[in-house]
């Protein structure tokens, strides 16, 4: 049980009236947001036949699964079951949701409740995700620090990268950049990114050959 | 469920050099013997036994109890009979047919084609394991449909029927556009590869003598390729057959009648036997 | 709005796994339901069931798979006319 907050997306990847799938160590989350913005972080299945709801549709502030239509409230209290429409589901039909937070343009998630909120990064905003076939502590070498947050130069930009375990050689790299950054800055960061998962993943195959 | 029979291939379209595929996890080739009909070897080269039924070309690996199944509704004279093709699915063959066997998800998978909200109600049907053919049948099943079949001008309330004669095989006779008095064949058959690998091959014997088979065929693979997106993501991958981590209601009863038939054969081949 | 319906189902099969009890009061559990066992034997279960009757209905199709232990043959389902009966969902 972790109740630590954990990186799991930017705040951009999931606009309102969207869903997403994400990982919380080794479970599979859907991340959506509601028409008026509010986000939100479930268990990524459907207790009706185990769709996963990462890939339903978001209709005012309810997500409802592809299948076959049910409907969650904000909580993960089901609302509706279309098949048998005069039925007011019970309060026991409801998917496992996680705390979430964001802050930085980060989504923070975390299993339980967290006694202090996510950390913020003054004057940084979410910028890129991107994936690595690494493990965590190979992509922190490769930013030349160490844990899960790490404030590096990538190229000529400052930026803070938070690195998500995301298995045994595999790895999520969320990069926040400068809200003041111009333009070819960002471009700059998004070519030492794609630079940094290289060296990462070439670092790891040397590693396991 | 090695004695069953499995399809593997279009009788029509059989490949001139062999073609390898995968049968309950055993390599196979499927090809044409000297003769011209179909051949299938195992792994070793042995021929395993095959015949021909509906289009497609059936074998197994061990030795059947019974003949292969019979759609005695496909004879009547004036049907069209497609071989829509194949679509190879990363998920276990028995969700394939459970899939097949579900009216509920048209309205949101299928939308504006086999159903459309708000007419998502489902109706109470009837459900039976028939003792003497050893077949699940539902019947009574109606649903409103925008577009039911190419066929279809417009929004009908549609019947259907369903049947699972073998395993991984299933049957819907649903009403047909152009004939209301009789029923369009639409079968699925579903060749196991593996436990989380498919591929269907569907197979139907339509009236319609208004649309071209290849009309036919795009209608049908495009149902199918909409399902291929929810069969690649329902957790677990294998069916299971203890729903205690999930939440079937009525409208699930097909799907639950046939997990039970599975459960009494122990056709448990793509099945996931404790609740996950 | 659903009718509220309290029932008594009388489950038949080979039920004598000592899983099948805590299974059928979870899944009760999971839909909201009231559940009672009432008498049990290796073949027969009673369970007086309770709750909105598309639940009702739910309840006897998970039952009817169950769990793999045990194989259910049959659910003769029984209304109870008692005053729990007459109640509705919302009151």
């Amino acid at each position: 049980m972790t109740t630590t907050w954990t990186a799991a997306a930017l705040s951009q990847d999931v606009p309102a009236g969207t869903a997403a799938p994400g990982r919380l160590g080794d479970r599979d989350l859907a991340i959506w947001r509601s028409a008026s913005g509010k986000i939100a972080a479930w268990a990524d299945r459907c207790p009706h036949r185990g769709m996963r709801l990462s890939h339903g549709f978001v209709r005012g502030e309810a997500l409802s699964c592809i299948y076959h239509g049910w409907r969650y409230g904000q909580t993960g209290q089901c609302i509706k079951i279309p098949a048998h429409p005069g039925l007011e589901p019970p309060d026991a039909i409801r998917v496992p949701a996680f705390a979430v937070a964001e802050a930085s343009g980060v989504i923070w998630v975390a299993d339980g409740a967290p006694a202090t909120a996510p950390p913020a990064f003054e004057g940084f905003t979410g910028f890129r995700s991107l994936q690595v076939d690494a493990p965590a502590s190979v992509v922190a070498e490769a930013l030349g620090g160490k844990g899960d947050a790490i404030r590096a130069a990538l190229g000529p930009t400052p930026a803070v990268a938070l690195i998500q375990p995301l298995g045994p050689d595999r790895s999520g790299l969320h990069l926040l950049a400068p809200l003041s950054a111009a333009p070819e800055a960002l471009d700059a960061l998004s070519v030492a990114a794609e630079d940094l998962r290289r060296r990462a993943e070439a670092g790891q195959k040397g590693r396991a050959a | 469920m090695r004695h069953q029979w499995y399809p593997v291939g279009i009788a029509a379209k059989l490949p001139d050099s062999p073609a390898e595929s995968l049968l309950l996890g055993e390599r196979v080739h499927i090809g044409r013997a000297k003769g011209g009909g179909p051949q299938v070897t195992d792994a070793k080269g042995r021929a395993l036994p095959v015949l021909t039924r509906f289009g497609h070309v059936w074998t197994t690996l061990g030795t059947p109890e019974r003949d292969l199944f019979t759609i005695p509704e496909a004879d009547q004279p004036g049907r069209r009979l497609v071989d829509v093709g194949t679509v190879r699915v990363r998920c276990s063959p028995l969700r394939a047919v459970e899939n097949f066997l579900d009216i509920a998800h048209f309205p949101f998978v299928h939308t504006d084609i086999l159903g459309a909200e708000p007419h998502t109600e489902v109706e109470r049907y009837e459900v039976e394991i028939r003792e003497d053919s050893d077949e699940v049948w539902a019947t009574k099943v109606r649903f409103f449909q925008p577009q039911a079949a190419k066929s279809a001008g417009g929004g009908i309330t549609t019947d259907y029927m369903y049947r699972v004669p073998a395993p991984t095989c299933s049957i819907l006779y649903k009403t047909s556009p152009p004939r209301p008095g009789e029923w369009d064949v639409i079968t699925l058959f579903v060749q196991p590869m593996t436990e989380e690998l498919c591929q269907v091959w569907p197979w139907m014997a339509l009236f319609d003598d208004a649309s071209t088979m290849t009309d036919m065929i795009h209608f049908q693979q495009m149902i199918f390729v909409q399902d291929r997106s929810i069969l690649e993501n329902q957790i677990p991958a294998k069916l299971p057959l203890d729903p205690g981590l999930e939440i079937p209601t009525r409208a699930d009863m097909t799907s639950i009648a046939y997990r039970r038939w599975l459960k009494r054969h122990g056709y448990t081949y793509g099945a996931q036997l404790v609740a996950a | 709005m659903s009718d509220f319906a309290a029932e008594r189902f009388a489950i038949s099969g080979d039920l004598g796994s000592p899983v099948f009890v805590p299974w059928v009061e979870r899944h009760a559990r999971r839909l909201g339901l009231a559940a009672s066992i009432s008498e049990r034997s290796p073949t027969r279960m009673q369970v007086r069931i309770e709750g909105p009757a598309e639940l009702v209905d739910a309840m006897e199709v998970g039952c009817l798979l169950g769990p793999i232990e045990v194989w259910v043959d049959d659910i003769a389902r029984e209304p109870l006319n008692d005053r729990a009966a007459n109640r509705t969902a919302d009151a």
